[in-house]
């Protein structure tokens, strides 16, 4: 079939390997003494050995060097001889004229090998082994150009003029390479000259990082970019390291694109193809979109049967969110390649390869839907793949393809699955529509993980077991039959389950640390850019090709980087995310922040920036929380100095987040309205998707519309947010709704309305085990009782002491000092208590909350805490005290009063 | 007509001479043709001559001879005369040039280049230039040969084109360049991928020298959308409605191409490539019985043409034609057998004759011979689908779409293998680009809504809209109607039903057609008339049904029935569970 990629050619003989050549005859001239002519000295002989070595060891490399680089590294190396070696490799080269003088050279090097029965020679002979390193590139260099057309043989006269006259003029030849570009005016400077495909991308990247920055709301340092830009040169240094190569020759290689990759194999430029896929990934919407474009093309242009390319295309416009023209090169790759390239690729036993495994395409392009946001379309898709799955019996596509329906279900709202699931699907329908989606969604989740452990597909096994872990988190399980004899069963969440799944995730990277050899039996598919569930594409590259030189890649520098694959990596650090949701629902604020820092520092290399963006949105709101505004908002600082474009990425939310809260605190309801309407527009406006983002947004309208006392707005905006998360089921979000309606007719002064929001929350914190809402809204029941009359005082009393073990071990500095003013309140309105006696019992708490909400900058708690401390101290005879709380006092009312500061510096972040 | 015939006769002698002299044949080629399509003066030639002008050459030469006596040239009117450039006789250089072009002749273009590397003519330039052109364009067909990598194609370029860029850029801003020199320097600037560049040289050079169709074409394959070509500042003369005929059609404005071809003829009543012009856009308007007398006569008049000798093929092929096209194939044959549509009408010999491998050996080798050959790509495709091979038919479609993504049969075929493959969902994409292409044609909508039919998707209504735009564009086959009624019957809508169904039997009554469908028409229209207590109507179609036999005959019996006892008053009951 056309369609499919030829075997590739191996060992092409190129200018590059003829120098090398030329320094071999040097190294080992036949017939010559231990140390022959030009070396001075045995030392010096062996060094020359080894740059040999080094040289014929990179001789896979992606980039081949100009003569320049490799004279200036002959230069380095050769010491003392350099002039004399590198002008013996310029005369050869320039000898080389006619086709005969190439024939007389290669023979010439067929003498200095050894024949196989002189193997036992004199010691003081040179020869070269046959079988030695050396031996075996020149061997193949040969047998290369033994197998040369002869029309070959004149192309590789050509290409050694070049090489030649490149080297020695300043203006180059006749270039093709401004031919490449259709785009390309007559006035255009010819801009790939003397660049490589990399350069290429920097240069154009630092040109996109610029244009960027003029972008005014994008206010980020250039530091960033330096970072970033630093980022890639790492990921060339590794390869330079690995080579050998000393890293100012390979930064600058001076070679016409169109020549480099066609020294290039197929291996590399995949290679090449697969690191270029994962940066994208990683790097998401801030990954040079047009600069890459250029490469594709021009990749594209040389190498039309090359189809990864278009894939590669795919995957740019996907992050970018090209939507048209995502689709389109998806279909050109699958048009062309039947799902049957590339690394993706494992021949099966089960024959159904004559077919082609369009199942993939279909998969892709469910994922490629949801990544846009259009879950009906996805649903479709996925749909259909599962189906066409069944009918080509590809067990490991269709695992895949249910793991993609879980995500799709549980992260996207669907409130009614009649009418998106066709009666076709027999997985989802064949238990009867009775079932709710989540219910559907907890039965698919189980049967897609006997699916992926019968196939022994490990990866998804792991991030089976997290969407468990996900799902138990934040579902009750009920039992899925209403008759029969019923078990006696908790209705809470089991925190020890999420546990348990979460540990077996992660038991994964066992699984790669000590058998290698499991990567390559498992790679029967890989739609390598499926988020959790990815392929290691760098370790997986063509494990089935056995070419002549299989063992070589071996010295591919990203097989070497890492001995756990980025896609396991980026699987573990999603459990730690998971982790640290976890621990912040269970209420363990240490937990949850020891393993965000976890995640920071050990899985930020291979996580992707969006999920970096969360675990660093997770630590600065715990700084928010605990600490203060202050150093919250430096840490951000931080955090936006670490992605290319804060608007792109995960860190807007928590930045906007942040400034809201701090606008509510210090009484800017303006502000934070405003703040409050741009986290809506974040969300997409499809129905289902961004469904954290929406609900947060509407949660902080409500709240700033509490703030501004307009109580049946906020009830009603929260009424109907408690609607749209039952309808969703987000049953965790619930609470938080509950608690807020409760706080607003606390606020009206409606307490006996609350308590009954304030219990029906509590209940939902307890089925749910969120402990730290828990006591928030135990607290809050609390103030109701306490509104209700001072003869509920004891009462609030024993609620808060009940809550406080809580409160004061996870609770932040907000809650904290809410129980301090309300435990005060207590005492002082409780009669039975006579508070002048012991004052400490009320001061101390009081000066601590004082000092929690000063850092929070929260103006209206803190005036009252004032406020209280005065009347408290007052009461104690303590005038000057009395005093100094009272100027606080003042302080606070006033600042609440008029909140209008414009000196403040952090306004203008937004 | 604004320039009368003998004008055009007399450009197109002088424009031969100076085509020829240049080494352009195949330009000089196509005003040939036209020349002697100009149709004769019935006034001096009676008319039993005109007809035989194309059988007999002797009698036209000698008509010719005459003819170039004693015309006098008569001025044109509103279009732009373009005055016919005077050769520049290079008494010096003509030897060497003489030389040159005997060489090119031969073929040897690197010795023509040599040969005039010293001359300073324009002539001399332009030959020297277009020498190099040819030479560097045969060595990179070689090299994509050679150089063919494990990813491919290799890219070999033309080697010589910078060289010749230089030299026509320099002479161009010194002022001293003919429009011929602006031909292939438009020719190279679209080689080298500058397109407005070339657009802009080569309007200049139509602009001056009108006669070079070479040209014209040029600048018609970078002219892809409409807005293209109406930004194009081309001077009013006859040449330019060639132009424009052949890029509507392009652009797939076939009427408008058409009725342009239909007022040249006017002229050149005796164009042969009008008339395969014609033919090819009724051939695209789907008019194959006109198609055919059209390429009769051709083949009558130019027994021994190929060029655009494929679409017959494929008309014969829609016909199915059996004795016709091997007629054909042979004929192809034997007059060229390498040319790529003599593969092409060969292999869709072989498909009629359903031997699927061997079509597809006939259409690779004319892939092999212009492996951008988009009717081979396609009918390969199909092929493949016959043989049930879908990843090759999609490989096959995906390089016709990826050569012209106006190709709406490749993406029809895209889709249907995507169905066939069992996936309906994924093959709207195809259905939907190609509808997008070509809104008129009611065979996409039908498989557009026969995919949102299938079992899986079961997608109604879309399946409703597409049936009803399919019914809206001339639905040959009347399969939209009925399918219509029955997809509004299964949906319970009875009121639409009855209205298509009745739609429909207007249909087959006019095209005198029988069958089931008219039955089941008939059927539904009496029970819904029935039920509507239109009792008259549900006669009159239960009568009908009387005339069919089968279950449907006693189903009538029993409704005539119970529509008579409805009608006389009696208290109705269900006969039909008695049926």
């Amino acid at each position: 079939m056309a369609g499919i990629v030829k075997p590739q050619s191996g060992f092409v003989i190129t200018p590059h390997k003829v120098s090398i050549c030329i320094l071999l005859q040097v190294y080992a001239p036949s017939g010559q003494f231990s140390v022959p002519f030009p070396f001075a000295s045995i030392s010096q002989h062996n060094r020359l050995g080894l740059f040999l070595i080094a040289l014929t060891k990179s001789c896979d490399d992606i980039l081949e060097p100009t003569l320049d680089e490799f004279l200036k590294l002959l230069k380095e190396f050769g010491g003392l001889l350099d002039n004399w070696l590198s002008e013996h490799v310029n005369g050869r080269l320039s000898s080389l004229s006619s086709p005969d003088d190439l024939f007389t050279f290669f023979n010439e090097l067929r003498g200095i090998l050894a024949g196989p029965e002189t193997s036992i020679v004199d010691d003081d002979q040179i020869n070269l082994d046959p079988n030695s390193n050396l031996g075996m590139y020149l061997r193949r260099c040969l047998l290369a150009f033994n197998l040369l057309s002869f029309e070959g043989m004149c192309h590789l006269l050509t290409n050694i003029k070049t090489y030649y006259k490149e080297a020695f003029s300043s203006c180059p030849p006749y270039e093709m390479t401004h031919l490449d570009d259709p785009s390309n005016d007559l006035e255009a400077p010819l801009e790939y000259e003397n660049m490589d495909l990399e350069n290429i991308v920097l240069q154009n990247f630092t040109e996109e990082l610029e244009s960027r920055k003029r972008v005014p709301f994008h206010n980020h340092s250039s530091k960033a970019l330096f970072t970033l830009i630093e980022d890639i040169m790492v990921s060339r240094g590794q390869k330079v390291k690995h080579n050998h190569r000393s890293p100012e020759t390979s930064v600058l290689p001076n070679t016409e694109p169109s020549d480099v990759i066609l020294q290039r194999t197929n291996w590399q430029i995949q290679g090449y193809l697969s690191e270029q896929a994962d940066m994208i990934e990683k790097l998401g919407s801030s990954f040079p979109m047009s600069a890459f474009e250029s490469v594709l093309k021009l990749l594209q242009k040389v190498a039309p049967e090359l189809h990864r390319v278009h894939f590669l295309r795919y995957l740019n416009s996907l992050y970018h969110d090209d939507y048209p023209s995502a689709l389109e090169n998806l279909h050109r790759y699958f048009d062309y390649s039947a799902g049957m390239e590339g690394s993706d690729f494992v021949p099966t036993s089960f024959g159904c390869t004559s077919f082609g495994r369009y199942e993939i395409a279909l998969l892709s392009l469910g994922m490629a839907h949801f990544h846009l946001g259009h879950p009906k379309l996805a649903l479709e898709v996925l749909t259909e793949a599962v189906r066409v799955c069944q009918q080509h019996s590809d067990d490991t596509c269709l695992a895949y393809t249910l793991t993609a329906i879980c995500s799709l279900l549980s992260e996207v709202g669907i409130s009614n699955m009649t009418g998106i699931m066709g009666a076709s699907d027999s997985h989802v329908t064949s238990m009867g529509t009775s079932l709710s989606v989540q219910q559907q969604l907890f039965v698919l989740l189980r049967r897609s993980l006997k699916r992926a452990d019968s196939l022994k597909l490990k990866r998804l096994v792991a991030s089976n077991h997290l969407a468990m872990a996900k799902f138990d988190l934040t579902h009750v399980q009920r039992p899925l039959l209403s008759f029969g004899p019923k078990a006696s069963i908790q209705l809470k969440t089991c925190p020890t389950n999420v546990c348990k799944k979460l540990r077996s995730s992660s038991q994964l990277i066992h699984h790669f640390d000590n058998e290698s050899s499991v990567m390559t039996i498992d790679g029967a598919l890989s739609t390598s850019w499926l988020k959790n569930q990815r392929k290691p594409t760098t370790s997986l590259v063509f494990p089935q090709e056995n070419g002549p030189e299989g063992n070589f890649d071996n010295f591919y520098p990203w097989l070497q980087s890492s001995s756990v694959p980025g896609s396991v990596l980026q699987l573990l650090g999603s459990s730690y995310l998971v982790r640290i949701t976890s621990w912040e629902l269970y209420g363990s604020a240490s937990l949850a922040r020891s393993n965000a820092l976890l995640f920071a520092t050990c899985f930020a290399d291979s996580s992707s920036s969006a999920d970096l963006a969360l675990a660093y949105g997770k630590l600065i709101q715990h700084l928010a929380v605990y600490k203060g505004y202050k150093e919250a908002f430096m840490a951000l600082k931080i955090a936006e100095s670490k992605f290319l474009s804060v608007s792109k990425s995960g860190i807007l939310p928590v930045k906007l987040q942040l400034l809201h809260e701090r606008a509510l605190h210090r009484g800017h309801l303006k502000l934070a309205q405003q703040i409050c309407d741009e986290l809506g527009v974040l969300a997409s406006c499809v129905d289902g998707v961004d469904m954290d983002l929406k609900t947060e947004a509407s949660l902080r309208c409500a709240r700033t519309l509490l703030a501004a006392n307009q109580f049946s707005q906020a009830a009603s905006v929260a009424h109907s947010l408690f609607c749209t998360c039952y309808k969703f089921n987000l049953h965790v979000e619930n609470a938080t709704v509950l608690l807020l309606l409760a706080e607003i007719h606390k606020r009206s002064g409606n307490a006996v309305l609350g308590i009954q929001y304030a219990l029906a929350s509590l209940s939902f914190c307890e089925l749910f085990n969120l402990d730290v809402l828990k006591a928030s809204a135990t607290l809050t029941l609390a103030e109701l009782w306490l509104l209700l009359g001072s003869r509920h005082a004891k009462r609030a009393l024993n609620l808060i002491h009940g809550a406080f073990p809580i409160i004061l071990g996870q609770g932040g500095l907000e809650l904290r000092s809410r129980a301090y003013i309300l435990e005060a309140k207590c005492y002082l309105s409780d009669s039975s208590i006579s508070v002048s006696e012991d004052p400490d019992i009320v001061v101390d708490s009081l000066r601590q909350a004082c000092e929690g909400l000063e850092a929070l900058e929260y103006h209206e708690l803190a005036a009252e805490a004032y406020y209280l401390m005065a009347v408290m101290l007052d009461k104690c005879g303590e005038m000057e005290e009395r005093e100094e709380a009272a100027t606080r006092f003042k302080e606070h009312v006033m600042a609440f009063e008029n909140p209008v500061k414009p000196e403040d510096p952090l306004l203008n972040m937004l | 007509m604004g320039v009368t015939k003998e004008n055009c006769r007399n450009e197109l002698r002088t424009a031969i001479r100076q085509l020829t002299d240049r080494c352009l044949y195949s330009a000089s080629k196509w005003a040939a043709e036209q020349l002697v399509g100009i149709e004769q003066d019935p006034a001096k030639y009676p008319p039993s001559h005109t007809r035989l002008q194309r059988d007999c050459s002797s009698i036209r030469r000698r008509f010719r001879s005459t003819d170039e006596i004693t015309s006098t040239p008569i001025a044109g009117t509103s279009y732009v005369s373009t005055p016919v450039p005077e050769d520049d006789n290079e008494a010096v250089d003509s030897d060497f040039y003489l030389l040159a072009k005997t060489y090119f002749n031969c073929r040897e273009y690197r010795r023509a280049a040599h040969v005039l590397s010293d001359q300073t003519g324009k002539k001399a330039l332009f030959l020297r230039c277009y020498a190099l052109y040819l030479a560097g364009e045969k060595r990179k067909e070689e090299e994509t040969i050679e150089l063919e990598g494990p990813l491919g194609k290799s890219d070999a370029v033309n080697s010589e084109l910078v060289s010749i860029e230089r030299d026509l850029s320099t002479v161009r801003k010194n002022g001293t360049i003919d429009s011929f020199g602006l031909y292939l320097y438009g020719l190279v600037l679209k080689e080298k991928g500058d397109q407005n560049l070339a657009r802009t040289v080569l309007t200049e050079s139509v602009n001056n020298y009108p006669w070079n169709w070479s040209a014209w074409q040029e600048l018609q394959s970078l002219c892809t959308t409409i807005e293209t070509l109406n930004t194009l500042k081309l001077n009013n003369h006859w040449m330019k409605d060639f132009f424009l005929a052949s890029c509507y059609h392009e652009l797939r404005m076939h009427t408008e191409s058409l009725s342009k071809y239909e007022y040249l003829q006017a002229t050149f009543g005796f164009s042969n490539y009008i008339k395969a012009q014609i033919a090819k856009a009724q051939y695209s308007l789907r008019e194959f019985e006109q198609v055919e007398a059209i390429f009769e006569e051709l083949l009558r008049i130019d027994p021994y043409r190929v060029d655009d000798m494929d679409m017959y093929s494929n008309v014969l092929y829609a016909k199915e034609c059996f004795s016709g096209l091997s007629y054909l194939a042979h004929q192809v044959f034997m007059t060229d057998k390498y040319r790529p549509e003599s593969c092409c009408i060969i292999g869709n010999y072989y498909s009629l004759k359903g031997l699927h491998e061997k079509s597809v050996m006939y259409f690779r080798r004319a892939l092999k011979l212009n492996k951008n050959y988009l009717s081979a790509w396609t009918l390969m495709g199909h092929e493949y689908v016959e043989m049930k091979n879908t990843p090759a038919a999609v490989d096959a479609y995906r390089r016709a779409v990826d050569i012209n993504p106006c190709d709406y049969r490749a993406w029809y075929g895209l889709g249907q293998a995507y169905e066939m493959m069992g996936m309906p969902y994924y093959a709207l994409h195809y259905f939907k680009k190609s509808v997008f292409l070509q809104p008129s044609d009611s065979r996409l909508w039908i498989a557009m809504a026969q995919c949102y039919e299938t079992d899986q998707l079961r997608m109604i209504e879309e399946a409703i809209k597409c049936y009803k735009r399919a019914a809206n564009c001339n639905d040959r086959e009347a399969i939209a109607l009925h399918r219509l009624a029955k997809l509004y019957g299964e949906l319970g809508q009875d009121k639409e039903a009855a209205y298509y169904y009745e739609k429909d039997l207007e249909r087959m009554e006019d095209e005198e057609r029988e069958g089931p469908n008219m039955v089941e028409a008939l059927l539904f229209l009496a029970n819904y008339c029935r039920s509507q207590k239109r009792f008259e109507e549900a006669e009159i179609y239960c009568t009908r049904l009387l005339d069919y036999n089968g279950p449907e005959k006693e189903t009538a019996k029993s409704l005539l029935q119970a529509i008579k006892f409805a009608q006389s008053g009696f208290p109705s009951m269900d006969v039909e569970h008695f049926s």
